[in-house]
C-alpha cells in the first residue's frame, strides 16, 4: 500500500515539453487512470513514476519519500507493458521467476511463489509454454504474474485492455479489478480510451498536452466535465452554445431549457450547454407546451442492440438521443425531447 | 498436382536457378577439382596417381603444419572474439540516444567501405617500428628512439593481423547486432530493470539471448573469412611458420608447379577444419535455440 504524489513534475525531451507542471495525488490502494489522446504525455508520466524516465523538474513522492533520484531497480514498482514485453526466450515460469531470481531469493521460495501466483492468474497448465505459444490474454496474465510475484508497492499498466477482443476485455477487466482488490495495491494505468478508463478506474486523470485537465471519479468526469475539451474527449456529442436567461434558465438554438441553479454565473453569461444523449427522454405525444420540451423530428437511427441512438432535428439543430431499445421509433417521426433540469450541465464558454 | 500448382512450382525453380547454378557449377565444381588434385589427380601436369593420400600424409605429418593450423585458428578466433565484444558494445551504445549520434552512426561504418589492403597499409604506417605510433611515443619521450618501440607487426602474436581484422569486422558485427537490437526494442530490458535486474543481469539474461541470432551469424561469417584470409597474415604476419592460407599460396607460387597438389591438400585441409568448426558451432547454437523454444 503506497501513496503516490507528483509535485509540479515537468518533463522535457530536447525542445519538446511532454509534461508541464503536473500535480497528482494518488491514494494508497487506489486505481487511477491517466487518460488522454496519444502524445499527451500520459505514458511519460507513467515512465517517470516507474523510474524509467527522470523528471526534468519537480519531484515524485512514494509515501512522502522523494524517489525522483532513485534508480528504477530500487523503487519496487511493477509495470505491465502494452505489448507485455515478455522475455521471448523464457518459458512462462522462467518469465515469472525472473524478478525474485535477480533479487537473489532462494530457489525453494521462488518455486513456492510461482505455484501460488500461477494459480492466481490461472496459468498453471501453461507454465512450460513459451510466450509465442500463448494467446494475447494469456500473455497479459503472464505479464501481470511476473510483476505481482515481486510484491510491488505500485502496479502500473500501459493500455491494459487495448490489445484484447471484446469478450476478453470484460474478463480481463474483472480480473484486474479482483486482483487489485485482493492485493490492495495502488494501481495506475494509462489509456487513450475513455470507456476503458471509466470501466476500471476509481479516479481518472484527464491529461491534454502535458497538462492535467481534470482529476475526478469517472462518473463526475463523464457527467460534469470541467471544460469543452474534457467533454469532447469523454464522447459528449450534444454541446450547444447558449446564454443564461436567469440563474435557472438558459437559451440555446434548440430552445429554452431549465438548468440547475448557477451560483457562480450571472445572467447574460455565454455558456456551453451539455446534454448527454442518454439523459434525454423521447416523448411521442400528445405533446405538452410546458417545461423543457423541445419539439423535433427523427432524422436517423443507429441500432446497437441493447440501445438505440436517434438523431433528432430541433430548430435546425441536430441532437443525439440514446435510449434502451425497448421500442423502435421510425425516421420521420415527430417527437418531443424532455430533460430534467439536473441533467443539464453548463460549461464556461 | 493441378496446373496452377505446377506453374507455381516451375516459377519457384526458375527463381532458384541463378544461385543454384553458381553453387553447383562454380563452387561445387571447384570443390571437386580441389579434392581430386589433392588426391593426386592432375593429368595436365602429367601427374595422375589418384587416389593418393601422400599429399595429405606429408602435410599432416609435418610439425609445422600443426603450428600453422594453430596460428590460423588463433588469429581467427581472437580477432572474431575481440570484434564481437567491441561490436556488441558499440551496438548497445548506438541504441541509446546521445548527442552527435547521427555522425557516429556514419563514422563507425567507415572501415566497412575501406578495402582490407588499405587497412593493412594503415597498420604498416601506424604500428610498424619506425611507424607513426613509435615516433609519437619517442617524441613524447617515453622511449629514446623509435627503434626501441615494441614490435607489433611481423611477430607470431599477430597483433597487426588481429588489429586489421578487428578494425574491419567490428562495424560489421555492430551492424548485424544493431539491426537485431532495433528489432527487439527496449521494452524487455526496461521490464527487466523494473523487475529489479541490474545492468549485468539485464545484458546476460535478457539482451544477449535475444541478440544471439545476430551474433552467431555475424561471427560465423567473420570467423570463416579470418580462417581463409591471406593478405593480412602474409604482409603483417611473423613469417615461417605461416598461417595455412599463406602456406597454400607459397605452394601455388612455387616454381615447381607439381607442388600445386600439395597446395590443394592445404586448401582442402583449411576447408575441412573450418567446416568442422563452423558446423560444430552451429550445432551447439541450434541445440541452445531448441532449448529456448525456437525452431
Amino acid at each position: 500500500m503506497t501513496q503516490v504524489r507528483l509535485d509540479s513534475v515537468r518533463k522535457q525531451f530536447g525542445n519538446f515539453v511532454a509534461i508541464e507542471n503536473l500535480d497528482l495525488d494518488i491514494s494508497s490502494g487506489e486505481l487511477v487512470a491517466l487518460l488522454g489522446p496519444s502524445g499527451c504525455g500520459k505514458t511519460t508520466t507513467l515512465r517517470m513514476i516507474s523510474g524509467l524516465e527522470r523528471p526534468s523538474n519537480g519531484a515524485i513522492f512514494f509515501d512522502g519519500k522523494d524517489v525522483s533520484e532513485q534508480a528504477v531497480q530500487d523503487r519496487n514498482v511493477g509495470m505491465v507493458f502494452q505489448r507485455y514485453a515478455l522475455f521471448p526466450h523464457m518459458t512462462v515460469e522462467k518469465n515469472v521467476a525472473f524478478g525474485p531470481s535477480v533479487r537473489g531469493e532462494s530457489k525453494a521460495e521462488i518455486a513456492r511463489r510461482i505455484d501460488e501466483i500461477l494459480e492466481v492468474v490461472q496459468l498453471t497448465p501453461f507454465r512450460t509454454r513459451f510466450p509465442a505459444q500463448l494467446s494475447g490474454g494469456q500473455m497479459q496474465r503472464v505479464a501481470v504474474a511476473r510483476t505481482l510475484i515481486t510484491k510491488p508497492s505500485i502496479l502500473m499498466m500501459d493500455e491494459p485492455l487495448a490489445n484484447l477482443d471484446t469478450k476478453l476485455r470484460v474478463e480481463m477487466r474483472r480480473f484486474i479489478r479482483d486482483l487489485q482488490q485482493q492485493f490492495g495495491i495502488t494501481t495506475i494505468f494509462v489509456t487513450h480510451d475513455q470507456i476503458e478508463a471509466m470501466e476500471l478506474a476509481d479516479r481518472v486523470a484527464v491529461i491534454f498536452d502535458g497538462q492535467l485537465a481534470q482529476y475526478d471519479t469517472p462518473e463526475r468526469i463523464y457527467r460534469y466535465p470541467r471544460s469543452l475539451d474534457v467533454a469532447d474527449f469523454m464522447g459528449a456529442t450534444n454541446i450547444f452554445p447558449g446564454k443564461l436567461l436567469s440563474r435557472k434558465r438558459v437559451s440555446t438554438a434548440l430552445g429554452e431549457l431549465d438548468c440547475p441553479h448557477q451560483n457562480d454565473r450571472s445572467v447574460g453569461d455565454p455558456v456551453h450547454v451539455l446534454l448527454r444523449a442518454e439523459a434525454l427522454d423521447i416523448n411521442t405525444g400528445p405533446f405538452t407546451s410546458e417545461g423543457s420540451g423541445l419539439r423535433g423530428r427523427i432524422r436517423a437511427r443507429d441500432f446497437f442492440g441493447a440501445s438505440v441512438t436517434y438523431r433528432v432535428t430541433c430548430n435546425d439543430q441536430e441532437i443525439d438521443v440514446t435510449e434502451n431499445a425497448r421500442r423502435m421509433l421510425d425516421v420521420g417521426d415527430d417527437v418531443q425531447l424532455e430533460i430534467a433540469p439536473e441533467q443539464v450541465w453548463l460549461l464556461s464558454a | 498436382m493441378t496446373a496452377r500448382e505446377r506453374r507455381t512450382r516451375i516459377l519457384q525453380l526458375l527463381q532458384l536457378i541463378p544461385i543454384l547454378s553458381v553453387l553447383v557449377i562454380l563452387f561445387g565444381g571447384a570443390l571437386v577439382m580441389a579434392l581430386l588434385q589433392s588426391l593426386g589427380f592432375a593429368p595436365w601436369f602429367g601427374i595422375n596417381t589418384f587416389p593418393d593420400f601422400s599429399y595429405f600424409g606429408s602435410l599432416w605429418g609435418s610439425q609445422t603444419f600443426w603450428v600453422s593450423l594453430w596460428l590460423t585458428l588463433y588469429y581467427a578466433t581472437v580477432s572474431t572474439l575481440l570484434a564481437l565484444v567491441f561490436g556488441t558494445m558499440l551496438a548497445l551504445a548506438l541504441i541509446k540516444a546521445f548527442p552527435g549520434k547521427w555522425l557516429y552512426k556514419y563514422l563507425y561504418k567507415l572501415p566497412l567501405m575501406i578495402p582490407y589492403t588499405v587497412g593493412i597499409a594503415l597498420a604498416v604506417i601506424m604500428l610498424s617500428s619506425g611507424g607513426v605510433l613509435s615516433r609519437i611515443v619517442a617524441f613524447a619521450g617515453l622511449i629514446d628512439d623509435p627503434g626501441q618501440f615494441p614490435q607489433i607487426l611481423k611477430t607470431h602474436y599477430g597483433w597487426g593481423i588481429i588489429a586489421v581484422y578487428v578494425w574491419k569486422q567490428t562495424p560489421f558485427i555492430t551492424l548485424a547486432v544493431y539491426a537485431v537490437l532495433l528489432g527487439i526494442g527496449r521494452e524487455t530490458e526496461e521490464a527487466a530493470a523494473i523487475l529489479g535486474a541490474r545492468r549485468g543481469a539485464i545484458f546476460f539474461r535478457v539482451t544477449l539471448p535475444q541478440i544471439l541470432p545476430g551474433i552467431v551469424s555475424s561471427t560465423l561469417i567473420c570467423f570463416a573469412f579470418n580462417v581463409g584470409a591471406f593478405e593480412a597474415p602474409f604482409i603483417l604476419g611473423g613469417g615461417f611458420p605461416d598461417t595455412l592460407p599463406v602456406v597454400a599460396w607459397r605452394y601455388f607460387n612455387d616454381a615447381d608447379y607439381t607442388l600445386q597438389l600439395q597446395g590443394m591438400a592445404t586448401v582442402v585441409s583449411i576447408g575441412i577444419v573450418a567446416g568442422v568448426i563452423l558446423f560444430a558451432y552451429l550445432w551447439v547454437y541450434r541445440r541452445y535455440e531448441r532449448r529456448m523454444g525456437r525452431h
